[in-house]
């Protein structure tokens, strides 16, 4: 049928979904994902991710030529909230003091960045990466999954050292990701010729800026927070007050051009050290949240480039093998030096092999810089998330639950 | 046939059951099994154990023959136990209950008894996450513990009022001075020995209970106090942990002057067990959970109501001589200071409550003043 003749007051075709309607579809797949994940005795975010890897491979073959880049471009804002609420949370159980106190976890923070990070930048060169680039996919592997670490952790309701220590490594190496790869700009920069100003400046806005960000944020929503009030009839309003704050900063990050994932685990961190009288530590996003993270993880799924596996081959391989190896022996090497036992020291290393949506969304970002660059290391990079991606939220219960600290089965309903 | 063990008579020792702390939730979290795991590796004197749930660890003192050693050996424990689960970040705290956990959550610690007695309470054993002191103190003869397990049942209220510590459970304040004590007494063999008057009477009851096959041993009554032939001891099971060590030590300090006053002076008949003794026992009890040193008790003997901060201050005054020889001055002293105003550990929490208003910073003060620092 010829469109021209259509009524005006009909929509044109074909129709633009706009986001109200894509964010409530993507939950609905995610829904399905997620039940039958759970029937099937499986963690619900991997239902989630694969239903979004469905959706994606689905709506490529419905479009022919036709990527999910638009769609991707009008979700980046769910993917942020998402995270950035992940990363607020992460921020917020970190107690620093922990580290004085156990020299031990400390040790095993810096090793395992630091392993991990010659493993991956020294095969990568291997393999005839410039320097640069290597450094720039090795400061992107840094990150564990903070969001699968975190929902698992949640939906398996795990507790315990593996558990504990588990989130704080990945709050610390998703911190060393983003003050690395952002660090890394200067020779990026410097190596496509910007002005030296440029060079410069573009790290230190971006590191100082989040940071700053997230600091003030705390500052405000604490003191709002004691302006309203504690106590059962306060709840409510802490709530919102928080929610207010989070989007806010999420929002702010994005007008000003500053790191979302930086200023909002500065966000969470600066809440941590500053809320010493639990003001506002104990108000819980829940639900509301949730949402949001299934959304996360049906996108994470829609947008994995199944394709970029066979396309980067063997030194994606190799780079997952460097990164794996260099983590895993970070965690190992202190396992002398600790509390807990080794055994468990090596579900902790499981536990951190996850790589997740914060890698494609530094490679997007990255991409949007440096278009040449972003071509080269994005597909090796996103290869990677995809094998990395698909066997975290397993790897992740796996190592919880053989270490004894998810809930007992049957236990939920007791 | 149950023989008791023969001991120096007055030793006193100590359990305490504390808190596993989560400090980014302040709720309790199952870290019992990481932290004992890592205090394997830690030198301290006496030893800790394993409790019904993962979020509870028992720390027992070594026996001793006076209140200063006993502190200077729970000082050790609790520094040692404080460090090592900072290194895990957990933190410890005392006092009867946690104010809003959730029971639910809570997880049985897998041994074999534990897992035997989740089965056959049901929801009762995840209930029973509460905290409580245990008091040992040593006597000659079977007889002489049975003598002394109902002598002591008349100060029941006393150590209650006195080691208050739970005002809050599940999020509420219950208006209770201590709310734990209902988690005991949902047990079929709570409440307390019954009339028994000798060692041999005893050893028939307990030989016929064995009998029913409703017991395994003494440790299957959950008697408010009760005798443990195995230690040589009498065991007051009655009090909420303490909010410190400290006052943790003055009430086994208080204990032991009692138990020297009744075994010297033997003030009551032995060969016969006092009818009114367990008439009023329920009804005392009862007032001192719901109201401490305000409790309007009956004594049985003269039949006349009075206050238990009177007669609380009346005892320890009557056994200021005892004290002498056992070098307990001070840590009764400090409990004259706690019964005429300073108050308990409930009115501590509930003090600290007032003050901020959210349970969570409740716990974190708390765990505070368990380590010694507030």
């Amino acid at each position: 049928m010829d469109g021209n003749a259509f009524p005006s007051f009909l929509p044109a075709l074909p129709l633009a979904l706009g986001p109200a309607a894509l964010f409530g579809s993507l939950l609905l797949a995610g829904l399905l994902g997620g039940e039958i994940a759970q029937r099937l005795k499986l963690p619900r975010l991997l239902g989630w991710l694969l239903a979004g890897l469905l959706l994606g491979q689905g709506a490529a073959g419905l479009f022919p030529g036709n990527s999910l880049e638009p769609l991707l471009g009008e979700t980046r804002l769910f993917f942020d909230v998402a995270v950035g609420l992940i990363l607020f949370d992460l921020g917020r159980r970190l107690d620093l003091s922990w580290f004085r106190r156990d020299r031990s976890l400390l040790a095993a923070a810096l090793l395992e960045s630091a392993l991990a990070f010659a493993a991956m930048a020294g095969v990568l060169c291997l393999f005839g990466f410039s320097r640069l680039e290597a450094g720039m996919a090795a400061a992107i592997g840094l990150s564990s999954a903070p969001a699968v670490v975190w929902l698992v952790a949640r939906e398996s309701r795990a507790e315990g050292q593996v558990t504990e220590r588990c989130l704080a490594l990945v709050a610390i190496n998703t911190l060393m990701a983003c003050l690395v790869a952002t660090s890394l700009l200067s020779a990026a920069h410097a190596e496509y010729q910007a002005p030296w100003r440029t060079a410069l400046l573009h790290p230190l806005y971006l590191l100082l800026g989040s940071v700053l960000l997230g600091a003030v944020a705390a500052r405000l929503v604490l003191w709002g927070a004691r302006l309203l009030g504690k106590g059962p009839q306060a709840r409510l309003s802490q709530f919102v007050l928080l929610a207010a704050f989070l989007l806010a900063a999420v929002g702010l990050a994005h007008a000003l051009k500053l790191s979302v994932f930086l200023a909002l685990l500065v966000f969470g961190l600066a809440c941590r050290q500053w809320d010493r009288r639990y003001v506002l530590l104990s108000v819980d996003l829940g639900g509301a949240a949730q949402l949001f993270y299934i959304v996360l993880f049906v996108l994470t799924g829609a947008s994995l480039p199944l394709a970029a596996v066979t396309a980067a081959g063997l030194p994606a391989l190799a780079y997952v093998a460097a990164r794996s190896l260099g983590k895993t022996a970070g965690v190992m090497l202190t396992a002398p030096f600790s509390h807990i036992r080794w055994q468990q020291h090596g579900w902790l290393s499981l536990a951190l092999l996850p790589m997740s949506g914060v890698a494609i969304a530094l490679v997007h970002d990255l991409t949007s810089l440096f278009p040449q660059f972003g071509e080269r290391l994005g597909n090796l990079v996103l290869a990677a998330v995809v094998l990395l991606e698909l066997l975290g939220p397993l790897a992740v219960h796996t190592a919880f639950k053989r270490a004894g600290e998810t809930r007992q089965e049957g236990a939920e309903h007791a | 046939m149950l023989d008791f063990k023969s001991v120096s008579p007055y030793t006193l020792g100590v359990e305490l059951e504390l808190q596993v702390i989560n400090p980014h939730t302040q709720d309790l979290t199952r870290g019992g099994p990481d932290l004992l795991q890592a205090l394997e590796k830690v030198a301290h004197p006496g030893e800790v154990k394993p409790e019904i749930t993962e979020s509870m660890i028992e720390l027992n003192s070594s026996p001793h023959a006076r209140h200063d050693s006993l502190l200077e050996e729970l000082h050790a424990m609790r520094d040692a136990v404080v460090h090592t689960a900072g290194s895990l970040n957990l933190a410890i705290a005392g006092g009867g209950t946690h104010p809003f956990h959730r029971w639910h959550d809570r997880r049985i610690f897998p041994t074999e008894r534990f897992l035997q007695l989740s089965s056959l309470y049901g929801y009762l054993a995840k209930q029973f996450t509460v905290f409580g002191q245990h008091i040992h103190v040593a006597c000659e003869s079977g007889d002489d513990a049975v003598y002394l397990t109902h002598q002591l049942s008349r100060y029941i209220p006393h150590f209650i009022a006195l080691s208050a510590a739970s005002p809050f459970s599940q999020g509420e304040d219950t208006s209770f001075e201590t709310s734990r004590l209902h988690a005991v007494s949902a047990f079929p063999l709570s409440g307390h020995m019954p009339p028994v008057s000798s060692w041999a009477e005893f050893e028939d009851f307990f030989a016929k209970m064995l009998g029913y096959g409703i017991i395994g041993g003494i440790k299957d009554f959950y008697w408010d106090i009760r005798p443990k032939p195995e230690f040589g001891t009498v065991e007051v099971r009655i009090c909420d942990t303490p909010l410190e060590v400290d006052t943790a030590a003055a009430l086994a300090a208080f204990v032991q002057a009692l138990a020297f006053w009744l075994l010297v002076e033997r003030p009551y008949p032995a060969d016969r067990v006092e009818e009114g003794l367990y008439l009023v026992y329920g009804y005392n009890r009862f007032q001192a959970t719901r109201f401490g040193f305000d409790a309007t008790l009956v004594d049985p003997r003269s039949q006349q109501s009075l206050v238990l901060r009177d007669d609380l201050l009346a005892t320890l005054e009557r056994l200021q001589p005892f004290a002498d020889v056992l070098g307990s001055q001070a840590p009764l002293a400090r409990l004259a200071a706690m019964t005429r105003g300073e108050g308990n550990g409930s009115t501590w929490l509930r003090a600290c409550h007032e003050e901020s208003g959210a349970l969570e910073d409740v716990v974190r003060r708390s765990a505070q003043r368990w380590a010694g620092g507030a």
